[in-house]
């Protein structure tokens, strides 16, 4: 019996992996990509399948350990963002040259805009790049259909399948069919083949060109084998431009066109980016004189073309060469396509308004009552002159507390605490360095980083903000905390204080979050240690994310208007959206809309200004 | 239909559409949304796109919403340029002397568009003890009310009471109806 609900896309996209039989799915949590395993567990929970689901403690694990299923002979498939893909990929490209046994789904999220991510990096490019086939839904219900033939494909060809959904395709909520669980025959049964696992370059000299052949063939079946994927709107008039669309841009522009009313524009929709069905694109494209290409982020479909002349696209700067297709971006393409005005709207009335009424858009920050807030705190108040490289997560928002002087990618907090120890070691100086680094990210990809600093003896201290969560992409588990996804299936934790003693530190403290002035005599110790010793520390700042709803006594706070002096110290130093500057007033004030009463920014004011309220304090 | 719902990160965004998906789907309509996960939704502006009918993209263009929900003023103001010409704003009100802005007047009379403002925080210091996570359902009953949502008071009650978890739902629906309550048509 089918059944309608409403899916977020990520949610869609788990959907029908369980129901396409996969054993084994694994990935780590990356926004866009962040749903689709808690997903998996959950629909494998609900219809009782055998499905394996775990997070790995990195993208390239997790990869690993899901491409290892498929050799077995299991469906198997890995889940990450794009910039994950950059960290599996040294495992993605030997794969993707192997004759895979079981059907292989790799799913990359990818993040136009960006709203969540360091880059922009189109997956449907690194598709091409390690020779795999892509597939690019443009909806939560086709992105399902999807799964089915990407996983029949992978084993038709012995290839991994991509499929790349974008961001607006992964927070999408649309109605979708649920089915129920297909029936495939495979089990594990490993068939040992050093010519078919093992990737020796004697070895790669023959599955390279097989990997060419199989692509090839591919690049036929999506010209004609595809037609749900890849179909024409013809105009009902003649055609004024003809537009070709992947993603979620082929969706934007049809619902332009039927707003409008319009019917002098073809579209071509492309479902299939990578190999690009280059007849029928081409086909479309002599049959038009005027062809617009929307593809997000890099003209991927436009480069597979060896004619370009035509094409008003990415490649020749007509579509802006960056961010996000939104509706308005697309609307304002499409009528420069046509050569035609754009209706104007007259909006500069409300722009005086937004002036005169002091209204910005507000950047992130982290929660009231966030404890990263806190540890920046106290490292600032111990070392104010530090530099103070940090990583990816909620904790990159202490830029906002000015404590956050580089951001590269996942650990390098650690690395770069090194390279800064070094940069000034070498002319002599010792400059101290703090760096942070949330639990999760430490297990992800900081653990070599500490221990390179160890072996080469830098000297910098680094803060561990271990709030029992991996919490920017909403709050998944990981090695340090041990819980698992299916029901029924535990994990064991991984200590993290002997592993960073492991991994060779000698000198490593624990503190409450909150508590700033053990924390800032905890960092001024371990710099101190770190300078004499030439070795890099670490100090552990220990307090449940809020997410997670702590049981923590409530201090309800209110600022002293007397003493306040009106010097801003607490906005620039502590940033809390609970504590305010009126611009009249010339005072801080707590914004009770926003304040959960954690009592921090009572250690905060120079001036003693912010204090407990009167026998509220428990 | 096309809804624009925006806020702060943190306020309960998600859970509003949610509940007029529900709502939809009980018609059997179609449904298309788009919401703001990550690091985008840590306390900063947040957007939630929101269709019911036929349509094929989650994002709504800018002149095109029939109704935009703001949980917080400025997020309101700012955009306004998603309405349509006669469009409704339905809009939590911390300072309502903004209301007075001549510029902010004129625009909203030059696109007919109608406001009704309802004073969310000061309503559920008085009846929730100042429980403000309670804010998005108040505003879902004010969305009722305003009678430009599309939607009636039972049918959004009946998806408010499916959607909540137990130890929320009687307050969840307490908090509706006085969202309901404080809107005057």
């Amino acid at each position: 019996m089918s059944k309608r609900q409403i899916l977020l896309g990520n949610e869609a996209i788990a959907r029908g992996i369980v129901e396409a039989g996969c054993a084994v799915a694994t990935a780590y949590p990356g926004t866009p990509s962040s749903e689709i395993l808690p997903a998996v567990a959950a629909y494998a929970d609900e219809l009782g399948t055998k499905t394996a689901v775990e997070w790995g403690i990195n993208e390239k694990v997790a990869f690993e350990v899901a491409a290892a299923a498929s050799f077995s002979g299991q469906r198997a498939c890995a889940v990450m963002k794009q910039v994950g893909m950059n960290v599996a990929a040294d495992g993605i490209m030997s794969v993707a040259q192997f004759n895979m046994a079981g059907g292989f789904l790799l799913v990359v999220a990818d993040d136009p805009g960006p709203h969540s991510s360091q880059t922009e990096q189109d997956t449907r490019f690194f598709s091409m790049f390690a020779k795999l086939p892509c597939f690019d839904p443009s909806s939560a219900e086709e992105a399902k259909r999807m799964v089915f033939d990407a996983y029949d494909l992978s084993e038709r060809h012995q290839i991994i399948s991509v499929l790349r959904p974008s961001v607006r395709v992964d927070h999408c909520r649309q109605d979708v069919e649920l089915g129920e669980v297909r029936e495939v025959p495979n089990k594990a049964a490993f068939k040992k083949d050093p010519k078919r696992w093992v990737c020796l370059p004697a070895n790669v000299r023959v599955s390279h060109p097989q990997l060419n052949a199989k692509i090839d063939a591919i690049a036929e079946e999506f010209e004609t084998d595809f037609d749900s994927y890849n179909y024409e709107v013809p105009a009902r008039s003649e055609a004024k431009l003809a537009v070709v669309a992947g993603g979620v841009s082929f969706a934007i522009v049809m619902d332009i066109l039927k707003a409008t009313g319009r019917t002098d524009v073809a579209v071509l929709k492309i479902g299939t980016p990578f190999p690009l069905p280059v007849k029928k694109v081409q086909d479309f494209i002599a049959r038009h004189d005027n062809v617009l290409f929307l593809e997000e982020t890099y003209p991927v479909m436009e480069m597979q073309l060896p004619d370009r002349t035509k094409i008003k696209g990415r490649w020749n700067g007509f579509v802006p060469r960056a961010g996000e297709l939104l509706p308005e971006v697309i609307e304002e393409i499409l009528y420069r396509a046509l050569g035609e005005e754009r209706p104007k709207r007259e909006e500069e009335r409300l722009k005086a308004a937004l002036q005169e009424l002091k209204v910005t858009p507000k950047p992130p920050a982290l929660c009231p009552g966030c404890p990263h807030r806190a540890s920046f705190f106290a490292i600032h108040k111990a070392l104010p002159a530090a530099i103070y490289p940090s990583d990816i997560g909620c904790y990159t928002l202490g830029v906002n507390q000015k404590m956050v002087d580089s951001v590269v990618c996942m650990g390098a907090s650690v690395s770069q605490g090194s390279g800064f120890f070094l940069a000034h070691h070498v002319d002599g100086k010792d400059q101290p360095v703090v760096s942070t680094i949330g639990d999760s990210t430490f297990f992800h990809m900081g653990v070599p980083g500490l221990i390179n600093a160890v072996y080469n003896r830098h000297a910098f201290v680094l803060a561990i903000l271990d709030n029992s969560l991996t919490a920017m992409t909403g709050g998944q588990s990981h090695p340090g905390l041990g819980d698992k996804l299916r029901r029924e299936d535990s994990g064991v934790a991984v200590d993290l204080v002997p592993l960073i003693r492991g991994c060779g530190v000698s000198h490593v403290s624990v503190v409450a979050s909150y508590d700033v002035a053990e924390g800032t005599k905890a960092i001024k110790e371990a710099w101190q240690f770190a300078k004499e010793n030439r070795t890099p520390t670490v100090v552990v700042f220990r307090h449940p994310c809020m997410l997670l709803r702590p049981k923590q006594p409530r201090v309800a706070v209110t600022v002293d208007q007397e003493k306040c002096i009106g010097c801003r110290y607490c906005i620039t130093n502590f940033n809390c959206p609970g504590l305010v500057f009126s611009d009249e007033k010339k005072k801080a004030y707590i914004d009770e809309r926003f304040c959960v009463a954690c009592g921090v920014c009572r250690f905060v004011c120079p001036h003693g200004a912010i204090v407990a309220v009167d026998g509220e304090e428990a | 239909m096309q809804y624009v719902i925006v806020g702060l990160g943190g306020q309960g965004i998600l859970f509003s559409s949610k509940v007029l998906g529900q709502v939809a789907l009980a018609r059997d309509e179609k449904v298309l949304g788009s919401e703001v996960h990550g690091m985008a939704q840590r306390g900063g502006s947040v957007i939630s796109h929101f269709k019911i009918g036929p349509y094929n993209s989650p994002l709504v263009r800018a002149g095109e919403a029939d109704v935009l929900v703001a949980f917080e003023q400025g997020e309101g103001f700012r955009n306004l340029h998603f309405l349509r010409d006669g469009g409704t704003l339905v809009v939590n009100i911390h300072q309502k002397e903004a209301l007075e802005n001549e510029n902010l007047k004129a625009y909203l009379a030059s696109r007919k568009i109608k406001v009704h403002a309802i004073e969310g925080y000061e309503i559920l210091k008085k009846t929730m003890g100042g429980r403000f996570l309670f804010l998005n359902v108040l505003i879902l009953g004010a969305l009722c009310a305003s009678g430009a949502g599309g939607v009636t008071f039972d049918e959004v009650k009946e998806a408010v009471a499916s959607l909540s978890p137990e130890r929320f739902r009687a307050d969840n629906l307490k908090v509706l109806a006085l969202g309901h309550e404080a809107i005057k048509v």
